[in-house]
């Protein structure tokens, strides 16, 4: 497998959508889930590094916009800023898989991973201190949120995206990032 | 597996619903999942649980054919309502023990929630089986249709929303076996310990994900095959106005809709 179609892209797109809505659905039985270990955030992730920006940037928006319209989670009040900061994850990780070559293909998809995750935060908190909290945005209480809270989810996100990514190029589901030459 | 037992899948008929305009089909289903959303009180619930009957009636199939993909996650529904009934608030409580509080509170949190997943995969699965997948991805794209004065591709947007809406059911049934394996192979959910519950979630990760990826191929190279190559280049017959039932269709979601916000 060399590259991926038009097609099939869509379809992988497609399917990371519905895990935004499927994985918080089983991460539901433990308390405060959706904040702690941020399940909405791995397809997005997964979407942008294997199909790109474009690709990502549509997961990040319609993944939590379908989540919260058929089961209400996230509320409509934390929609607007979510759907900001999954759409970030999901650009800043499709265009640095483009950009981001270290011949290794873990390394450089740790390199995507801690930008988006460092970039998506940032946004997120620069979206509601200027739009959807305007007025109300304490930093002290979104470092809190950010860091404090959601370590476990962060931890997750760095032990498994790269770990699920690999699986799928050793499944040929994707293609090889470096190809070797007998392939 | 018999056709009609299928989740997510088009099932020919001559119903009432399966005869009324897609477009109509698909706004209406927006409009009383917002009244599915909206709703908290018990008249409310008595309403929606009502309308669902009656749309599954409608569809002209055995009412268990509409109720199929809640039927076989029962065991996920029945998880979804003791962890909130018994983790979510420690005020007020019935019973306590050591970390776990049997609340009030709680248990409406763990109905309201499985009563609202539970109603809306039935509505889901009431619109996929009257409707044939190139319906829905015309409504979709009838939905997004303003943002091609943007020059954003609608279409190809259209058609991964509808592509995604129907892989939901097959997802939360692949997850329910997946987790399934996983409690059989000692996998402990219901630990109290939180980061031994979180610990149990995380090895069904990857395999969600390979399965999903699998199914995502599977489907590719079938579209492929068929001579798919995005929705640009597609052609579509002629679009027709709605007609009077299907206007009337969406004059009482909108109704059931508004009783649910006044009530």
């Amino acid at each position: 497998m060399s590259k991926m179609s038009t097609v099939k892209k869509s379809i992988i797109t497609a399917v990371c959508i519905a895990l935004c809505y499927a994985l918080p659905l089983l991460f539901h039985g433990v308390q405060n889930a959706g904040i702690i270990f941020t399940p909405m955030h791995i397809p997005v992730f997964i979407c942008g590094l294997v199909c790109g920006w474009q690709y990502g940037l549509l997961c990040g928006i319609a993944g939590p916009a379908l989540s919260s319209a058929m089961t209400g989670m996230p509320p409509a009040a934390m929609l607007p800023s979510m759907m900001v900061e999954l759409a970030v994850y999901g650009v800043v990780t499709g265009l640095l898989m483009k950009v981001v070559r270290t011949k290794n293909t873990v390394a450089d998809l740790y390199i995507c991973l801690i930008a988006a995750i460092i970039l998506g935060r940032a946004m997120n908190a620069v979206t509601k201190a200027l739009i959807f909290a305007k007025g109300e945005f304490a930093l002290g209480t979104w470092v809190t949120g950010t860091l404090l809270v959601s370590w476990p989810g962060i931890l997750i996100q760095l032990v498994f995206i790269p770990t699920v990514v690999v699986a799928l190029m050793k499944a040929h589901l994707i293609p090889e990032r470096y190809p070797r030459l007998e392939d | 597996m018999k056709l009609t037992n299928m989740t997510g899948l088009y099932v020919p008929a001559k119903s009432p619903l399966h005869r009324l305009d897609a477009r109509a089909k698909f706004f209406g289903f927006l409009i009383l999942v917002a009244a599915v959303i909206l709703t908290d009180t018990l008249y409310g619930y008595a309403i929606i649980v009502a309308v669902t009957i009656a749309l599954a009636t409608m569809c002209g199939m055995p009412l268990g054919t509409a109720f199929a993909s809640v039927r076989r996650l029962w065991s996920v529904f029945i998880i979804i309502f003791i962890m909130n009934a018994f983790f979510f608030a420690t005020e007020e409580p019935i019973w306590h023990w050591w970390i776990i509080t049997l609340s009030k509170a709680g248990m409406l949190q763990g109905f309201s929630v499985v009563f609202r997943i539970l109603i809306i995969m039935v509505l889901s699965n009431i619109l996929t089986l009257t409707t044939p997948p190139m319906e829905i991805t015309g409504a979709i794209q009838l939905m997004l249709k303003p943002l091609n004065l943007l020059r954003i591709p609608a279409d190809d947007i259209a058609m991964i929303i509808s592509v995604a809406i129907q892989f939901i059911p097959t997802l939360l049934e692949e997850t329910d076996t997946i987790k399934k394996a996983q409690i059989a192979r000692g996998a402990r959910f219901e630990s109290k310990k939180l980061r031994e519950r979180a610990a149990a979630f995380l090895p069904l990760l990857v395999p969600i994900f390979l399965s999903a990826f699998k199914r995502a191929d599977e489907l590719a190279m079938a579209m492929e095959a068929r001579g798919y190559r995005g929705a640009k280049n597609r052609t579509k017959k002629k679009s027709v106005p709605m007609n009077g039932k299907a206007w009337l269709a969406l004059v009482l979601c909108t109704a059931i809709c508004a009783a649910e916000i006044i009530i």
